[in-house]
Protein backbone atom coordinates (compact mmCIF):
# COMPACT_ATOMS: atom_id res chain seq x y z
CA UNK A 1 0.00 0.00 0.00
CA UNK A 2 1.33 3.28 -1.01
CA UNK A 3 1.84 6.09 1.87
CA UNK A 4 -0.80 8.42 0.32
CA UNK A 5 -3.45 5.56 0.42
CA UNK A 6 -2.16 4.94 4.02
CA UNK A 7 -2.66 8.98 4.89
CA UNK A 8 -5.89 8.91 3.39
CA UNK A 9 -6.77 5.96 5.71
CA UNK A 10 -5.83 7.48 8.60
CA UNK A 11 -7.56 10.70 7.60
CA UNK A 12 -10.65 8.60 6.86
CA UNK A 13 -10.43 6.83 10.58
CA UNK A 14 -9.89 10.69 12.46
CA UNK A 15 -12.69 11.94 10.41
CA UNK A 16 -15.01 8.78 11.79
CA UNK A 17 -13.71 8.50 15.41
CA UNK A 18 -13.73 12.50 15.88
CA UNK A 19 -9.59 12.28 16.18
CA UNK A 20 -7.88 15.07 15.14
CA UNK A 21 -5.50 14.04 12.09
CA UNK A 22 -1.91 13.25 12.91
CA UNK A 23 1.04 14.35 10.80
CA UNK A 24 2.11 10.89 9.36
CA UNK A 25 5.94 11.78 10.51
CA UNK A 26 7.12 13.77 12.79
CA UNK A 27 9.87 13.51 15.55
CA UNK A 28 9.69 15.60 18.69
CA UNK A 29 12.56 17.65 18.12
CA UNK A 30 15.27 17.54 15.11
CA UNK A 31 18.76 17.72 17.06
CA UNK A 32 19.11 14.34 15.24
CA UNK A 33 19.01 13.85 11.83
CA UNK A 34 19.33 10.80 9.12
CA UNK A 35 20.69 11.48 6.02
CA UNK A 36 21.11 8.35 3.36
CA UNK A 37 22.53 8.65 -0.04
CA UNK A 38 26.03 7.70 -2.21
CA UNK A 39 29.38 8.70 -1.39
CA UNK A 40 30.41 11.34 -3.94
CA UNK A 41 33.80 12.61 -2.43
CA UNK A 42 35.10 12.32 1.45
CA UNK A 43 37.94 14.07 3.21
CA UNK A 44 38.70 14.53 7.13
CA UNK A 45 36.59 17.61 7.43
CA UNK A 46 33.90 17.31 4.68
CA UNK A 47 31.10 14.46 2.69
CA UNK A 48 29.86 14.95 0.02
CA UNK A 49 26.80 12.60 -1.06
CA UNK A 50 24.27 12.43 -3.64
CA UNK A 51 20.76 11.42 -2.06
CA UNK A 52 18.24 9.17 -3.07
CA UNK A 53 16.43 11.85 -4.44
CA UNK A 54 19.40 13.21 -6.77
CA UNK A 55 20.70 16.10 -4.54
CA UNK A 56 24.07 16.49 -3.74
CA UNK A 57 24.70 17.18 -0.29
CA UNK A 58 27.60 18.74 1.26
CA UNK A 59 28.24 17.85 4.98
CA UNK A 60 30.72 18.69 7.97
CA UNK A 61 32.84 16.07 9.30
CA UNK A 62 32.74 16.87 13.06
CA UNK A 63 36.34 15.91 14.92
CA UNK A 64 34.29 13.06 16.84
CA UNK A 65 32.32 11.34 13.59
CA UNK A 66 33.06 7.42 13.93
CA UNK A 67 32.10 5.32 10.79
CA UNK A 68 31.07 1.71 10.41
CA UNK A 69 31.59 -0.52 7.40
CA UNK A 70 31.89 -4.21 8.35
CA UNK A 71 33.60 -2.79 11.96
CA UNK A 72 34.80 0.39 13.42
CA UNK A 73 36.65 2.71 11.22
CA UNK A 74 37.94 6.11 10.02
CA UNK A 75 35.80 8.25 8.19
CA UNK A 76 38.55 8.66 5.63
CA UNK A 77 38.80 5.00 5.21
CA UNK A 78 35.19 4.74 3.46
CA UNK A 79 35.07 4.36 -0.23
CA UNK A 80 34.02 6.47 -2.72
CA UNK A 81 30.74 5.02 -3.92
CA UNK A 82 29.32 3.41 -1.02
CA UNK A 83 25.97 3.60 -0.02
CA UNK A 84 25.69 5.57 3.59
CA UNK A 85 23.44 6.49 6.56
CA UNK A 86 24.67 9.90 8.47
CA UNK A 87 22.97 10.81 11.99
CA UNK A 88 23.55 14.44 11.66
CA UNK A 89 23.49 16.75 14.61
CA UNK A 90 22.99 20.69 14.26
CA UNK A 91 20.03 21.18 11.94
CA UNK A 92 21.85 18.21 9.55
CA UNK A 93 24.81 19.68 9.11
CA UNK A 94 27.05 18.37 11.06
CA UNK A 95 27.87 14.56 10.90
CA UNK A 96 28.26 12.86 14.09
CA UNK A 97 27.93 8.80 12.94
CA UNK A 98 28.20 6.79 9.78
CA UNK A 99 27.20 3.37 8.83
CA UNK A 100 28.20 2.31 5.28
CA UNK A 101 26.90 -0.40 3.36
CA UNK A 102 25.29 -1.71 6.25
CA UNK A 103 22.72 -4.28 5.56
CA UNK A 104 20.17 -6.51 8.40
CA UNK A 105 18.91 -10.00 7.50
CA UNK A 106 16.35 -11.61 9.67
CA UNK A 107 14.24 -14.61 9.13
CA UNK A 108 14.11 -18.20 9.56
CA UNK A 109 17.24 -20.11 7.98
CA UNK A 110 16.21 -22.24 5.02
CA UNK A 111 19.70 -24.20 4.37
CA UNK A 112 23.11 -23.95 5.65
CA UNK A 113 25.87 -24.57 2.96
CA UNK A 114 29.82 -24.51 3.01
CA UNK A 115 32.81 -26.37 4.67
CA UNK A 116 34.08 -25.88 8.14
CA UNK A 117 35.16 -22.23 6.90
CA UNK A 118 32.89 -19.81 4.85
CA UNK A 119 29.43 -20.79 4.93
CA UNK A 120 26.63 -19.68 3.11
CA UNK A 121 22.84 -19.62 4.77
CA UNK A 122 19.71 -18.94 2.49
CA UNK A 123 16.94 -17.01 5.04
CA UNK A 124 13.33 -16.83 4.50
CA UNK A 125 12.65 -12.95 5.26
CA UNK A 126 9.15 -13.41 4.46
CA UNK A 127 6.58 -12.51 2.11
CA UNK A 128 7.07 -8.88 1.10
CA UNK A 129 11.10 -9.38 1.25
CA UNK A 130 11.68 -12.79 -0.44
CA UNK A 131 15.01 -15.18 0.45
CA UNK A 132 18.18 -13.52 0.61
CA UNK A 133 22.07 -15.77 1.22
CA UNK A 134 24.13 -14.37 3.48
CA UNK A 135 27.59 -15.83 3.70
CA UNK A 136 29.07 -16.32 7.01
CA UNK A 137 32.92 -15.69 6.67
CA UNK A 138 35.32 -17.66 8.73
CA UNK A 139 36.45 -15.18 10.96
CA UNK A 140 33.25 -13.98 12.23
CA UNK A 141 31.36 -17.17 12.70
CA UNK A 142 32.42 -17.85 16.14
CA UNK A 143 30.59 -14.66 17.37
CA UNK A 144 27.38 -15.12 15.03
CA UNK A 145 27.03 -18.90 16.27
CA UNK A 146 28.00 -18.34 19.78
CA UNK A 147 24.77 -16.18 19.27
CA UNK A 148 22.59 -18.73 17.52
CA UNK A 149 23.40 -21.43 19.09
CA UNK A 150 20.40 -23.27 17.14
CA UNK A 151 22.30 -23.07 13.77
CA UNK A 152 20.22 -25.02 11.82
CA UNK A 153 16.95 -25.01 9.11
CA UNK A 154 13.51 -24.06 10.77
CA UNK A 155 15.08 -21.67 13.50
CA UNK A 156 15.21 -17.78 13.35
CA UNK A 157 18.61 -15.28 12.64
CA UNK A 158 19.00 -12.54 12.39
CA UNK A 159 22.84 -10.59 12.22
CA UNK A 160 23.93 -6.73 10.72
CA UNK A 161 26.04 -7.41 7.42
CA UNK A 162 28.12 -5.18 4.85
CA UNK A 163 27.13 -5.33 1.87
CA UNK A 164 29.02 -5.60 -1.20
CA UNK A 165 28.90 -5.85 -4.78
CA UNK A 166 25.49 -7.18 -4.45
CA UNK A 167 26.82 -10.10 -1.74
CA UNK A 168 25.70 -9.70 2.04
CA UNK A 169 28.46 -11.17 4.33
CA UNK A 170 27.59 -11.06 7.74
CA UNK A 171 29.72 -9.16 10.27
CA UNK A 172 27.67 -9.09 13.94
CA UNK A 173 24.46 -10.93 15.71
CA UNK A 174 21.71 -8.70 15.88
CA UNK A 175 19.76 -10.21 18.99
CA UNK A 176 20.28 -13.74 20.75
CA UNK A 177 18.87 -16.51 18.97
CA UNK A 178 15.43 -17.22 20.50
CA UNK A 179 15.49 -20.93 21.59
CA UNK A 180 12.51 -22.32 19.66
CA UNK A 181 11.34 -23.14 16.12
CA UNK A 182 9.74 -20.23 13.79
CA UNK A 183 6.55 -22.84 14.05
CA UNK A 184 6.06 -22.92 17.71
CA UNK A 185 6.09 -19.18 18.48
CA UNK A 186 5.44 -18.85 22.28
CA UNK A 187 1.53 -17.29 23.37
CA UNK A 188 1.56 -14.02 24.67
CA UNK A 189 1.06 -13.46 28.68
CA UNK A 190 -2.93 -13.00 29.23
CA UNK A 191 -4.13 -9.82 29.26
CA UNK A 192 -7.52 -8.88 31.36
CA UNK A 193 -9.67 -5.95 31.14
CA UNK A 194 -8.52 -3.96 28.05
CA UNK A 195 -5.38 -3.63 26.78
CA UNK A 196 -2.74 -1.25 28.17
CA UNK A 197 -2.60 2.63 26.41
CA UNK A 198 1.11 1.77 26.12
CA UNK A 199 3.13 -1.14 25.36
CA UNK A 200 7.37 -1.98 25.82
CA UNK A 201 9.16 -4.13 24.02
CA UNK A 202 12.01 -4.28 21.43
CA UNK A 203 12.10 -1.73 18.44
CA UNK A 204 14.39 -2.87 15.57
CA UNK A 205 14.93 -1.69 12.03
CA UNK A 206 14.74 -3.18 8.60
CA UNK A 207 16.92 -3.03 5.21
CA UNK A 208 14.98 -0.57 3.71
CA UNK A 209 17.21 2.51 3.54
CA UNK A 210 17.83 2.59 -0.19
CA UNK A 211 13.63 2.89 -0.37
CA UNK A 212 13.38 6.30 -1.39
CA UNK A 213 11.63 8.13 1.56
CA UNK A 214 10.09 4.96 3.45
CA UNK A 215 9.22 6.91 6.51
CA UNK A 216 6.60 3.82 7.81
CA UNK A 217 6.77 0.95 9.91
CA UNK A 218 6.08 -2.57 9.86
CA UNK A 219 3.73 -4.61 13.35
CA UNK A 220 3.53 -7.68 13.70
CA UNK A 221 -0.64 -7.78 14.23
CA UNK A 222 -2.59 -6.73 11.15
CA UNK A 223 -5.12 -9.02 9.56
CA UNK A 224 -4.28 -10.80 6.61
CA UNK A 225 -7.52 -9.21 4.77
CA UNK A 226 -5.63 -5.88 4.93
CA UNK A 227 -2.07 -7.36 3.96
CA UNK A 228 -2.28 -10.52 1.92
CA UNK A 229 0.50 -11.73 5.04
CA UNK A 230 -0.59 -15.16 6.07
CA UNK A 231 1.76 -15.28 8.44
CA UNK A 232 0.88 -12.04 9.95
CA UNK A 233 -1.18 -11.40 13.58
CA UNK A 234 1.43 -13.35 15.09
CA UNK A 235 3.06 -11.69 18.66
CA UNK A 236 4.16 -12.85 21.35
CA UNK A 237 3.85 -9.81 23.21
CA UNK A 238 0.51 -9.01 23.34
CA UNK A 239 -0.15 -6.64 20.45
CA UNK A 240 -3.88 -5.34 19.48
CA UNK A 241 -4.92 -5.47 16.25
CA UNK A 242 -4.02 -2.38 13.50
CA UNK A 243 -4.06 -1.97 10.05
CA UNK A 244 -1.69 -0.23 7.09
CA UNK A 245 -2.35 3.60 7.93
CA UNK A 246 -2.55 3.71 11.42
CA UNK A 247 -0.48 5.95 13.54
CA UNK A 248 2.08 4.57 16.11
CA UNK A 249 3.29 6.66 18.50
CA UNK A 250 7.47 5.59 19.27
CA UNK A 251 9.32 6.43 22.08
CA UNK A 252 13.17 5.36 22.24
CA UNK A 253 12.98 4.50 26.67
CA UNK A 254 16.26 5.02 26.50
CA UNK A 255 17.13 8.29 25.08
CA UNK A 256 13.77 10.09 25.21
CA UNK A 257 13.10 10.47 21.91
CA UNK A 258 9.81 9.84 20.31
CA UNK A 259 8.33 10.02 16.75
CA UNK A 260 4.76 9.26 15.31
CA UNK A 261 5.13 7.08 12.46
CA UNK A 262 2.53 5.06 10.24
CA UNK A 263 2.48 1.49 9.90
CA UNK A 264 3.18 0.29 6.24
CA UNK A 265 4.32 -2.92 6.29
CA UNK A 266 3.35 -5.99 7.95
CA UNK A 267 6.22 -7.59 10.18
CA UNK A 268 5.47 -11.01 9.23
CA UNK A 269 8.69 -12.35 11.00
CA UNK A 270 8.88 -9.50 13.34
CA UNK A 271 6.56 -10.63 15.32
CA UNK A 272 7.66 -14.63 15.72
CA UNK A 273 10.81 -13.01 17.84
CA UNK A 274 10.16 -13.12 21.09
CA UNK A 275 13.79 -11.54 21.88
CA UNK A 276 14.58 -8.85 24.40
CA UNK A 277 16.93 -5.60 24.05
CA UNK A 278 19.48 -5.20 27.02
CA UNK A 279 20.32 -1.19 25.28
CA UNK A 280 19.39 0.29 28.67
CA UNK A 281 17.85 -2.40 30.94
CA UNK A 282 16.44 -5.30 29.79
CA UNK A 283 12.82 -4.85 27.75
CA UNK A 284 10.00 -7.10 27.93
CA UNK A 285 9.78 -9.62 26.13
CA UNK A 286 9.05 -9.47 22.30
CA UNK A 287 9.84 -7.06 19.10
CA UNK A 288 6.69 -4.45 19.11
CA UNK A 289 7.68 -2.76 15.98
CA UNK A 290 10.12 -2.82 12.66
CA UNK A 291 11.60 0.64 11.72
CA UNK A 292 13.26 1.59 8.84
CA UNK A 293 17.18 2.88 9.61
CA UNK A 294 16.80 6.40 9.22
CA UNK A 295 13.64 6.55 11.54
CA UNK A 296 15.47 4.24 14.21
CA UNK A 297 18.56 6.98 13.64
CA UNK A 298 16.36 9.36 14.40
CA UNK A 299 15.31 7.79 17.53
CA UNK A 300 19.05 7.82 19.10
CA UNK A 301 19.12 4.27 17.70
CA UNK A 302 22.68 2.57 16.69
CA UNK A 303 22.42 0.27 13.71
CA UNK A 304 24.97 -1.56 14.56
CA UNK A 305 23.12 -2.51 17.79
CA UNK A 306 20.05 -3.85 16.03
CA UNK A 307 17.13 -2.44 19.11
CA UNK A 308 16.49 -0.28 21.59
CA UNK A 309 14.01 -0.42 24.44
CA UNK A 310 10.71 1.18 23.43
CA UNK A 311 7.22 1.88 24.06
CA UNK A 312 4.67 2.08 21.76
CA UNK A 313 1.43 4.35 21.87
CA UNK A 314 -1.66 3.27 19.85
CA UNK A 315 -3.70 5.30 18.09
CA UNK B 1 -19.12 -47.22 52.26
CA UNK B 2 -15.44 -47.96 52.87
CA UNK B 3 -16.00 -50.95 50.11
CA UNK B 4 -17.61 -48.35 47.47
CA UNK B 5 -14.63 -46.06 48.08
CA UNK B 6 -12.60 -48.69 47.42
CA UNK B 7 -13.89 -49.53 44.20
CA UNK B 8 -14.77 -46.17 43.06
CA UNK B 9 -11.02 -45.96 42.72
CA UNK B 10 -10.75 -48.42 39.59
CA UNK B 11 -12.36 -46.05 36.97
CA UNK B 12 -10.65 -42.83 38.82
CA UNK B 13 -6.96 -44.92 38.25
CA UNK B 14 -8.11 -46.11 34.76
CA UNK B 15 -9.72 -42.51 33.80
CA UNK B 16 -6.41 -40.52 35.58
CA UNK B 17 -3.86 -42.56 34.03
CA UNK B 18 -5.58 -42.30 30.70
CA UNK B 19 -5.43 -38.17 30.35
CA UNK B 20 -1.73 -37.97 32.16
CA UNK B 21 -0.97 -40.54 28.46
CA UNK B 22 -2.39 -38.35 26.38
CA UNK B 23 -0.83 -35.44 27.79
CA UNK B 24 2.28 -36.87 28.02
CA UNK B 25 1.91 -37.40 23.81
CA UNK B 26 0.91 -34.58 23.05
CA UNK B 27 3.81 -32.39 25.28
CA UNK B 28 6.34 -35.06 24.12
CA UNK B 29 5.65 -33.92 20.06
CA UNK B 30 5.46 -30.52 20.63
CA UNK B 31 8.28 -28.09 19.79
CA UNK B 32 10.53 -26.87 22.61
CA UNK B 33 9.21 -23.31 23.58
CA UNK B 34 10.17 -20.85 25.90
CA UNK B 35 8.53 -22.22 29.19
CA UNK B 36 8.01 -25.50 27.61
CA UNK B 37 10.29 -27.33 30.05
CA UNK B 38 8.31 -26.53 32.62
CA UNK B 39 5.50 -29.11 30.74
CA UNK B 40 7.78 -31.61 30.96
CA UNK B 41 7.64 -32.42 34.45
CA UNK B 42 10.84 -35.09 35.56
CA UNK B 43 11.68 -35.77 31.72
CA UNK B 44 13.54 -32.95 32.37
CA UNK B 45 16.22 -34.84 34.49
CA UNK B 46 16.66 -37.00 31.83
CA UNK B 47 19.32 -36.18 28.85
CA UNK B 48 17.39 -33.90 25.89
CA UNK B 49 17.82 -36.79 23.12
CA UNK B 50 15.27 -39.38 25.57
CA UNK B 51 13.02 -37.00 26.84
CA UNK B 52 10.76 -37.35 24.08
CA UNK B 53 11.44 -41.36 24.00
CA UNK B 54 10.90 -41.63 27.81
CA UNK B 55 7.59 -39.68 28.16
CA UNK B 56 6.40 -41.81 25.21
CA UNK B 57 7.27 -45.18 27.29
CA UNK B 58 5.10 -43.79 30.39
CA UNK B 59 2.49 -42.94 28.87
CA UNK B 60 1.99 -46.15 27.08
CA UNK B 61 2.90 -47.53 30.15
CA UNK B 62 0.00 -45.81 31.50
CA UNK B 63 -2.47 -46.42 29.22
CA UNK B 64 -1.34 -50.29 29.68
CA UNK B 65 -2.82 -49.99 33.44
CA UNK B 66 -5.64 -47.59 32.85
CA UNK B 67 -6.90 -50.80 30.33
CA UNK B 68 -6.10 -53.45 32.55
CA UNK B 69 -7.32 -51.95 35.75
CA UNK B 70 -10.76 -51.91 33.35
CA UNK B 71 -10.90 -54.88 31.92
CA UNK B 72 -9.36 -57.40 34.82
CA UNK B 73 -9.40 -58.60 38.28
CA UNK B 74 -6.08 -59.62 39.16
CA UNK B 75 -4.02 -58.37 42.20
CA UNK B 76 -0.87 -57.64 40.17
CA UNK B 77 -2.05 -55.05 37.90
CA UNK B 78 -3.58 -53.12 40.97
CA UNK B 79 0.03 -53.82 42.87
CA UNK B 80 1.66 -51.93 39.39
CA UNK B 81 -0.59 -49.24 40.18
CA UNK B 82 -0.10 -48.53 43.55
CA UNK B 83 3.78 -49.21 42.79
CA UNK B 84 3.97 -46.71 39.81
CA UNK B 85 2.45 -44.20 41.93
CA UNK B 86 4.49 -44.76 44.84
CA UNK B 87 7.59 -44.68 42.27
CA UNK B 88 5.77 -41.32 41.09
CA UNK B 89 5.60 -39.66 44.80
CA UNK B 90 9.65 -40.37 44.92
CA UNK B 91 10.11 -38.69 41.59
CA UNK B 92 8.12 -35.39 42.57
CA UNK B 93 9.74 -35.15 45.26
CA UNK B 94 13.10 -35.61 43.87
CA UNK B 95 11.77 -33.19 41.09
CA UNK B 96 11.28 -30.60 43.51
CA UNK B 97 15.18 -30.93 44.90
CA UNK B 98 16.76 -30.60 42.11
CA UNK B 99 14.62 -28.54 40.03
CA UNK B 100 12.09 -26.15 41.72
CA UNK B 101 11.27 -24.15 39.00
CA UNK B 102 9.93 -26.89 37.25
CA UNK B 103 6.45 -28.41 37.13
CA UNK B 104 5.01 -32.38 37.50
CA UNK B 105 4.21 -32.09 33.90
CA UNK B 106 1.24 -35.20 34.88
CA UNK B 107 -1.59 -33.36 32.39
CA UNK B 108 0.89 -31.09 30.17
CA UNK B 109 0.72 -27.65 30.09
CA UNK B 110 -2.03 -27.47 32.91
CA UNK B 111 0.45 -28.90 35.20
CA UNK B 112 3.30 -26.25 34.60
CA UNK B 113 3.27 -24.53 38.20
CA UNK B 114 6.47 -25.73 40.13
CA UNK B 115 5.82 -29.18 41.75
CA UNK B 116 4.48 -28.10 45.12
CA UNK B 117 2.64 -29.92 48.34
CA UNK B 118 -0.24 -30.35 46.65
CA UNK B 119 1.11 -32.26 43.45
CA UNK B 120 2.79 -34.47 45.88
CA UNK B 121 -0.02 -35.22 47.95
CA UNK B 122 -1.73 -36.23 45.05
CA UNK B 123 0.01 -39.11 44.02
CA UNK B 124 0.79 -40.15 47.43
CA UNK B 125 -3.34 -40.26 47.60
CA UNK B 126 -3.58 -41.97 44.30
CA UNK B 127 -0.77 -44.51 45.58
CA UNK B 128 -3.07 -44.94 48.56
CA UNK B 129 -6.05 -45.56 46.18
CA UNK B 130 -4.35 -48.21 44.07
CA UNK B 131 -3.81 -50.21 47.38
CA UNK B 132 -7.15 -49.64 47.92
CA UNK B 133 -8.40 -51.79 44.86
CA UNK B 134 -6.06 -54.56 45.98
CA UNK B 135 -8.97 -57.14 47.01
CA UNK B 136 -11.63 -55.61 45.30
CA UNK B 137 -13.40 -58.42 43.03
CA UNK B 138 -14.99 -56.03 40.21
CA UNK B 139 -12.88 -54.81 37.27
CA UNK B 140 -13.38 -51.13 36.70
CA UNK B 141 -15.60 -51.92 33.29
CA UNK B 142 -18.07 -54.45 35.99
CA UNK B 143 -18.33 -51.47 38.35
CA UNK B 144 -19.28 -48.70 35.56
CA UNK B 145 -21.94 -50.52 34.07
CA UNK B 146 -23.43 -51.67 37.19
CA UNK B 147 -23.45 -48.45 39.05
CA UNK B 148 -25.09 -48.10 42.33
CA UNK B 149 -26.10 -44.93 44.55
CA UNK B 150 -23.28 -46.17 46.99
CA UNK B 151 -20.80 -46.28 44.31
CA UNK B 152 -21.50 -43.05 43.22
CA UNK B 153 -21.44 -41.74 46.65
CA UNK B 154 -17.34 -43.34 46.35
CA UNK B 155 -17.07 -41.59 43.08
CA UNK B 156 -17.48 -38.28 44.68
CA UNK B 157 -15.38 -38.35 47.87
CA UNK B 158 -12.51 -39.99 45.68
CA UNK B 159 -12.76 -37.29 42.83
CA UNK B 160 -13.55 -34.70 45.41
CA UNK B 161 -10.36 -35.60 47.38
CA UNK B 162 -8.49 -35.33 43.96
CA UNK B 163 -9.95 -31.86 43.36
CA UNK B 164 -8.63 -30.84 46.74
CA UNK B 165 -4.81 -31.55 46.29
CA UNK B 166 -5.27 -31.15 42.35
CA UNK B 167 -2.78 -28.08 41.63
CA UNK B 168 -4.44 -27.36 38.15
CA UNK B 169 -7.35 -26.57 38.97
CA UNK B 170 -7.08 -23.39 39.48
CA UNK B 171 -5.32 -22.94 36.13
CA UNK B 172 -7.94 -24.93 34.41
CA UNK B 173 -10.46 -22.65 35.73
CA UNK B 174 -8.27 -19.64 35.03
CA UNK B 175 -8.11 -20.75 31.20
CA UNK B 176 -11.78 -21.48 30.88
CA UNK B 177 -13.09 -18.18 32.31
CA UNK B 178 -10.26 -16.56 30.12
CA UNK B 179 -11.51 -14.25 27.40
CA UNK B 180 -9.23 -11.78 25.51
CA UNK B 181 -10.03 -8.44 25.34
CA UNK B 182 -11.80 -7.23 21.73
CA UNK B 183 -8.54 -5.59 20.51
CA UNK B 184 -6.36 -8.93 20.72
CA UNK B 185 -9.14 -11.29 19.33
CA UNK B 186 -9.52 -12.07 15.76
CA UNK B 187 -12.90 -11.26 14.35
CA UNK B 188 -14.63 -12.46 11.36
CA UNK B 189 -14.76 -10.07 8.57
CA UNK B 190 -18.52 -10.09 8.23
CA UNK B 191 -19.33 -9.61 11.56
CA UNK B 192 -18.76 -5.97 11.43
CA UNK B 193 -20.72 -5.48 8.05
CA UNK B 194 -23.38 -7.10 9.48
CA UNK B 195 -23.78 -5.00 12.70
CA UNK B 196 -23.56 -2.19 10.29
CA UNK B 197 -26.28 -3.09 8.04
CA UNK B 198 -28.62 -3.70 10.71
CA UNK B 199 -27.81 -0.58 12.54
CA UNK B 200 -30.33 2.57 12.28
CA UNK B 201 -26.68 4.40 10.93
CA UNK B 202 -26.81 2.35 8.05
CA UNK B 203 -29.97 3.30 7.01
CA UNK B 204 -29.92 6.84 7.55
CA UNK B 205 -27.34 6.67 4.94
CA UNK B 206 -27.89 4.76 2.99
CA UNK B 207 -29.18 7.35 0.36
CA UNK B 208 -26.14 8.78 0.02
CA UNK B 209 -24.04 5.39 -1.69
CA UNK B 210 -23.89 4.61 -4.63
CA UNK B 211 -22.90 1.18 -3.93
CA UNK B 212 -23.43 -1.45 -1.43
CA UNK B 213 -20.13 -2.67 -2.21
CA UNK B 214 -17.14 -1.50 0.52
CA UNK B 215 -14.46 0.20 -1.36
CA UNK B 216 -11.98 -0.32 1.10
CA UNK B 217 -11.83 -2.19 4.94
CA UNK B 218 -9.41 -2.49 7.72
CA UNK B 219 -9.62 -2.90 11.40
CA UNK B 220 -7.80 -0.73 13.71
CA UNK B 221 -8.04 -1.95 18.13
CA UNK B 222 -11.86 -3.03 18.01
CA UNK B 223 -13.50 -1.02 15.68
CA UNK B 224 -13.88 -2.17 11.69
CA UNK B 225 -13.90 0.48 9.53
CA UNK B 226 -15.12 0.53 5.64
CA UNK B 227 -15.34 2.80 3.14
CA UNK B 228 -18.22 3.09 0.82
CA UNK B 229 -18.28 5.65 -2.51
CA UNK B 230 -21.32 8.28 -2.40
CA UNK B 231 -22.58 11.36 -3.79
CA UNK B 232 -23.63 14.03 -1.38
CA UNK B 233 -24.85 17.48 -3.53
CA UNK B 234 -23.50 16.46 -6.98
CA UNK B 235 -19.66 15.63 -5.49
CA UNK B 236 -18.40 12.13 -4.97
CA UNK B 237 -17.69 11.15 -1.65
CA UNK B 238 -16.66 8.53 0.59
CA UNK B 239 -19.02 7.60 3.22
CA UNK B 240 -16.48 6.00 6.17
CA UNK B 241 -18.22 3.74 8.67
CA UNK B 242 -16.77 2.47 12.05
CA UNK B 243 -18.52 -0.57 13.55
CA UNK B 244 -17.01 -1.57 17.14
CA UNK B 245 -16.88 -4.86 17.32
CA UNK B 246 -17.48 -6.10 20.67
CA UNK B 247 -21.44 -6.12 22.43
CA UNK B 248 -24.64 -6.67 20.70
CA UNK B 249 -25.39 -2.91 20.06
CA UNK B 250 -22.18 -1.58 18.93
CA UNK B 251 -21.66 2.14 18.61
CA UNK B 252 -21.35 2.72 14.87
CA UNK B 253 -19.48 6.26 13.95
CA UNK B 254 -19.92 7.58 9.90
CA UNK B 255 -18.24 10.39 8.57
CA UNK B 256 -18.61 11.67 4.75
CA UNK B 257 -15.44 13.07 2.92
CA UNK B 258 -14.56 14.18 -0.11
CA UNK B 259 -13.48 11.99 -2.19
CA UNK B 260 -10.52 14.29 -4.39
CA UNK B 261 -9.34 15.56 -1.07
CA UNK B 262 -9.28 14.80 2.55
CA UNK B 263 -11.69 17.32 3.63
CA UNK B 264 -14.40 16.39 5.65
CA UNK B 265 -17.88 16.96 4.00
CA UNK B 266 -20.06 16.03 7.73
CA UNK B 267 -18.92 14.89 10.33
CA UNK B 268 -20.68 13.07 12.94
CA UNK B 269 -21.00 12.97 16.12
CA UNK B 270 -17.61 11.02 17.33
CA UNK B 271 -15.92 9.65 20.23
CA UNK B 272 -12.11 9.45 21.83
CA UNK B 273 -10.26 6.33 20.62
CA UNK B 274 -7.44 5.76 22.79
CA UNK B 275 -4.33 6.55 23.85
CA UNK B 276 -2.85 9.46 22.07
CA UNK B 277 0.68 9.45 23.25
Amino acid sequence: MSHQAAERRSAMAAAALGRSPSATYSANDTTLCAITGEILDISPHLIILETPEGVEKRLVMAPWTTAWRGSTTSPNDLPVGAQVILRTQRAGRVVDRIWADVTRVNGIILSINGGPKDRTVEVDCGPHRGRRTVSIPYQTSGRIQVRHPQFEPGYLFDVIGLREEGVVSARTPATSQPPYKATAIPPASRVYGSVPSRISGTATWYDAYFENGNRGAAYPMLEEADTGCADGGVSCAGLPYLAIGSLLYVRNVCTGRAAAVPIVECGCLTGKFCDRCVECGTSPRGRIVDLPPTTFVELGGDLTSGCFNARIGLG
Amino acid sequence: MSEAIRAAGLPVLALLLTLGGLAKVITSGREATPGGLTRLGPAILIRETWRAPAMVSCALGEFTLAALLMAGTHSLVRWLTAAFFAVSTFVLVELRRRRPDVGCGCFGEVSSTPVGLRAISRTVVLTLLALGTVGVHQSGWQLVSGLGLLHVLGLAVVVGTLLLVSPELEETVARLRYQAPCELRPVDHGRGLEKLRSSATWRTHRPLLTSDRYTDSWRELCWRFMVFPGEAEGRPVDVVFAVFLSGRRPPIRVAVIDSDSRNVVTLQESIALSAGH
